[in-house]
């Protein structure tokens, strides 16, 4: 009778354990700490010398353990299936051995390279609210020499689906900041990129000008700049690779140091062939940047331009839009000697030129086709007497319908200006 | 090796895993007349590979580019960085000679 009494005394004692612990699973919502109390309370309540916690991996279909107590060393991995604690992943199933070394499905391997020596092993499967397998929790040695009996399986099996729900929930919390983390970042390079763009332009003696910019979700570098240096005016559309904060920082790179040179450098071959140094140095990531640059002479209609692997730009003129000849030179940032040459043209009065990036003529349909340069020769062809901002802007609506209102893959980037009229 | 598909932002970190597993050959020859489209991201690959095999004394040919790949790497100014051949025959047999 005494115990009987003593035995029911000790359930009631862990029975409120196990609500301590339920109270601090629940408090605990960083995926770490959430496992270290875990550990601590499992091996208290169950009187146990250690514990350790295999959280399943559903991309490897295995587990992989944490472990408590002073024993603890590099992680160890085994496959659903293997063993006692990926038997009990597998078959879902409780399994409580009172005696190890008298058990076939035990190994002796983890006490060999410890000198842990196991008696008795409890082990139970942890499972999300939806029934799916979060990981397996397993008890070493009910302390004192005695063996996991009397009401330990109960203890465990409550205290396992807690603790389940609980890591299950870390897991989606985890999964949940770092998918913020991540739009954090777009969020950061997308106002870099943006944040760097001029407003306005300049509008002397009936220049007209437009430029706009559409970015991506995830991948971008356009930029575009324009900028009066004496009497004449610097412009340049530009599309650096990859994506992200990296792509970002790298255009607000080449944007400042294209501002820098383009107040001292003769011609914009000198311009880029100064920022393609600059930015070639140390350059192991290999990102580059494709770039058109010229100047306007306000006054006499007078462009020189160079071309670093980017799209060459159209000539409007009264009779029609012309792809501009340009001598192809590399992209910047690659080859740290690089020369580019400069081509000169000359705009009339009421001649324009059209800028562009290549996410106009590649972007895509829902079907996965390229737009292509045809449609924007053809739109070219129809438009090119309207004003910069009503070719600019039609050309992004044009380019939005084709893609069905898919949000861009690409960077979308366009610019236009004119000459005024003659006087 | 002989990649197939569409070299672009959503590929070309795969691309890069794999290509990695292989930059220690003394000889890689890429044979593109499965890729049907590269995005600068795909050629930004192609161009960390040619680095690293260029730096270590090793060499990369790449064979069989179609029209609008090759496009590509002539739009970009970046022939003059990779050895290009018509054909893998050809890109092999300059290999052995």
């Amino acid at each position: 009778m005494q115990g009987h009494e003593a035995e029911l005394q000790r359930s009631v004692a862990r029975l409120n354990s196990l609500l301590d612990v339920s109270r601090a699973l629940a408090m605990e919502l960083d995926l770490e700490s959430l496992l270290r109390v875990i550990l601590e309370k499992a091996t208290v309540v169950l009187e146990a010398e250690r514990s350790t916690i295999f959280l399943y991996d559903p991309a490897v279909n295995a587990l992989t353990s944490h472990v408590s107590g002073e024993l603890s060393k590099g992680a160890v991995t085994v496959p659903l299936g293997t063993g006692i604690a990926g038997q009990v992943g597998l078959t879902r199933e409780l399994i409580s051995i009172p005696d190890a070394y008298a058990d076939s499905r035990f190994s002796p391997q983890f006490d060999k390279e410890t000198g842990f020596k196991t008696r008795s092993i409890l082990c139970a499967p942890l499972l999300s609210p939806a029934g799916d397998l979060v990981g397996v929790i397993q008890l070493l040695n009910r302390a004192g020499g005695d063996t996991f009996g009397g009401d330990s399986e109960e203890i465990l099996r409550a205290f396992a689906s807690i603790a389940g729900v609980a890591i299950d929930r870390a897991r989606l919390v985890s999964a949940a900041i770092e998918a913020k983390r991540a739009e954090e970042n777009l969020r950061l390079a997308h106002d870099i990129q943006m944040s760097m763009l001029p407003r306005v332009f300049p509008t002397e003696a009936g220049l007209d000008m437009s430029a706009a910019l559409t970015p991506a979700r995830s991948v971008g570098g356009d930029f575009y700049d324009v900028l009066r240096v004496g009497e004449r005016v610097w412009f340049a559309v530009g599309d650096a690779s990859g994506k992200g904060v990296g792509a970002a920082l790298f255009t607000a790179m080449t944007l400042t140091l294209f501002r820098a040179t383009a107040k001292i450098a003769k011609d914009p071959g000198e311009a880029l062939a100064r920022i393609n140094q600059e930015l070639s140095r140390d350059n192991d990531a290999m990102m580059f940047v494709t770039v058109f640059a010229a100047t306007l002479d306000i006054a006499t209609g007078e462009v020189v331009f160079a071309n670093a692997g980017h799209p060459p730009p159209y000539v409007l003129r009264p009779e029609g839009a012309v792809a501009l000849e340009t001598t192809v030179a590399p992209a910047l940032g690659v080859i740290e000697d690089a020369e580019y040459a400069v081509g000169r043209m000359h705009l009339g009065p009421g001649d324009g030129l059209f800028l562009y990036s290549d996410g106009v003529t590649e972007a895509q349909n829902p079907a996965g086709d390229l737009w292509g340069t045809e449609p924007l020769e053809a739109f070219l062809r129809v438009h090119f007497s309207a004003n910069c901002e009503t070719l600019t802007r039609g050309l992004v609506v044009e380019v939005d319908q084709f893609a069905a209102g898919a949000p861009p893959a690409d960077d979308l980037t366009v610019m236009a200006l004119r000459r005024g009229p003659a006087r | 090796m002989s990649p197939l598909g569409r070299v672009d932002s959503n590929t070309s970190g795969d691309f890069e895993r794999a290509l990695m597993t292989r930059e220690g050959e003394a000889l890689l020859v890429i044979d593109l007349s499965g890729i049907d489209y590269i995005s600068s991201a795909g050629l930004r690959v192609f161009l960390m590979l040619a680095k690293k095999m260029k730096g270590s004394g090793r060499r990369l040919v790449l064979c069989a580019l179609a029209p609008s790949v090759e496009q590509v790497f002539t739009l970009a100014g970046f022939t003059a960085l990779f050895t290009v051949k018509p054909s893998i025959d050809e890109a092999l047999g300059r290999v052995s000679s």
